[in-house]
């Protein structure tokens, strides 16, 4: 994964001389010999088990079981985009509280960005799960997940966001506010864009965890693509194979909203020189 | 249900449980933060096959989620003959995560050293090993500090998974499901384990950030 910049990894050695070129070709040599053993021995298990005998993989070779878990994957990004939309809100509001130069307010809203910050998700889908419902309220599963995931995001989202409101240099406020602006136009039209800006890759990180705890919807029986995934198991009796397949879906969907987050990043640091 | 009867009824399966979530996040840490360096050591070596199977490593586990992994470990290993204890399957889920995170830290921790510094050890006439245990890796600890007590949060979070699985005695998240699908616990079972887990959330930051005033490089 090479940026293009030296940094202190590619640093720790020097130019080797001929025999440590030596040591590191032999040392190369074993290593690939030991990988390529595991690789071995692991596809030797699933032959072994069974596991690679092609009833168990040839129905991905159907439109139908990749329209059936792309189904699973929209209903995994709805719920993941709803809860990111609501996150983004709430950590809107409780960045403002935090910020607010009224004290009882400041302290609400820090008690709150800990308490989120502090509980597991599967306890907010539990109580969301279990204990609303105590209340005779009812609700759609699609925000039985939603909604608490979004409560456990909103106050990393609203650290994030003050973060970048901090960052933003004080020289922009005095200016705004010399220009005869308000208060509240020169945090909405001046400090906030900027601050935005600043964190876009933290926010797009934090979409990952979103994406993540999305996966326990099958507590609340919310069709993504997890659920989905349980259903083609039952259908064609794959176990193994589906979730392999489910678990590099998630994967790769992560590791891609990660690379947009390192290259938008990558591109902030060229374009605003602070 | 009342605190008061809930405390008289639930009581002592609260404290094991805390007690259980406390186990489960000092074997995961202590786990994560061990194969976190040996990751991060195969990533810093110059053997490039090691190398790319530690990057792949990393990718692999800070992108799975959670209860995709445990799901993987608890149903499908079976299917190849590995069968291994509820137990074992939380640990390793709640480790192999937080080790690719610690990895993560322990790199960017890495690469706040200046190249200077390495070039400058060298001329002095450090060897490998000298510079690692005497610029490298005092440099790289001190600064990842706190990371290293976010990631002690996070794997404490991460062992809710426990919940997902019949385990005796139960975790906190465990419990308050326990209790609200046997009886009508109501907001309070919940608000007693979620104030347990902020609390020791509030702890370990505190305790993180004494540390951090103490060993902080200020540059």
């Amino acid at each position: 994964m090479s940026t293009g910049k030296i940094t202190a990894r590619d640093m720790l050695y020097e130019e080797p001389g001929p025999k440590t070129r030596l040591t590191v070709r032999i040392v190369t040599g074993i290593s690939l010999a030991a990988l390529a053993a595991l690789a071995a021995a692991v596809v030797y298990r699933f032959y072994a088990t069974g596991q690679l005998d092609p009833k168990y993989w040839t129905f991905f070779g159907r439109i139908t079981t990749w329209s059936f878990l792309g189904k699973g994957l929209i209903g995994t990004l709805e719920a993941a985009a709803m809860a990111g939309l609501i996150a983004f809100t709430a950590g809107f509001f409780l960045m403002l509280g935090r910020i607010s130069p009224f004290r009882l307010l400041r302290g609400l809203c820090t008690a709150l960005v800990e308490f989120t910050r502090g509980v597991p998700t599967l306890l907010f889908i539990y109580f969301f799960f279990l204990v609303v419902p105590q209340f005779g309220i009812r609700m759609d599963a699609f925000w039985k997940i939603s909604i608490p995931v979004a409560i456990s995001a909103c106050g990393v989202v609203a650290e994030v966001l003050r973060s970048g409101v901090n960052a933003v240099p004080k020289g922009q406020t005095e200016a705004a506010l010399s220009l005869g602006m308000r208060g509240r136009s020169v945090f909405l039209k001046v400090v906030f864009p900027q601050a935005i800006r600043y964190v876009i890759p933290a926010l797009i990180a934090e979409l990952v965890i979103v994406v993540k705890d999305t996966t326990f919807a099958y507590v609340v029986n919310f069709p993504d693509l997890m659920q989905n995934a349980k259903v083609l198991i039952s259908n064609y009796d794959a176990l193994l194979s589906v979730y392999l397949v489910t678990a590099v879906i998630y994967i790769l969907l992560n590791f891609f909203l990660n690379r947009l987050s390192v290259a938008i990043a990558a591109r902030q640091k060229r374009t605003m020189k602070p | 249900m009342s605190i008061s009867q809930l405390l008289a009824q639930y009581g002592e399966e609260y404290v094991l449980s805390l007690l259980t979530t406390w186990k489960l996040t000092a074997i995961c840490f202590f786990a994560a933060f061990v194969l976190g360096i040996l990751i991060t050591v195969l990533r810093v070596s110059p053997i490039r096959p090691l190398r790319i199977f530690a990057d792949l490593y990393v990718q692999i586990f800070r992108n799975i989620p959670g209860a995709c992994l445990l799901i993987l470990l608890v149903y499908a290993l079976p299917y190849l003959n590995v069968l291994l204890s509820y137990f074992t399957c939380v640990t390793l889920a709640a480790s192999l995560i937080p080790s690719a995170f610690c990895s993560e830290y322990l790199m960017a921790g890495i690469n706040t050293i200046a190249p200077g510094q390495i070039e400058a050890a060298r001329s002095l006439g450090m060897t490998f090993p000298m510079i690692l245990r005497r610029v490298v890796i005092p440099q790289a600890l001190r600064s990842s500090v706190l990371p290293l007590t976010n990631l002690l949060t996070a794997t404490m979070l991460t062992t809710a998974l426990a919940s997902q699985v019949p385990l005796k005695p139960r975790d906190l998240t465990g419990l308050v499901s326990h209790i609200n699908t046997h009886a009508v616990g109501g907001v309070m079972a919940f608000l007693i384990s979620a104030s347990l887990y902020c609390a020791t959330a509030v702890v370990i930051g505190q305790i993180g950030n004494l540390i951090d005033r103490k060993v902080r490089i200020l540059r």
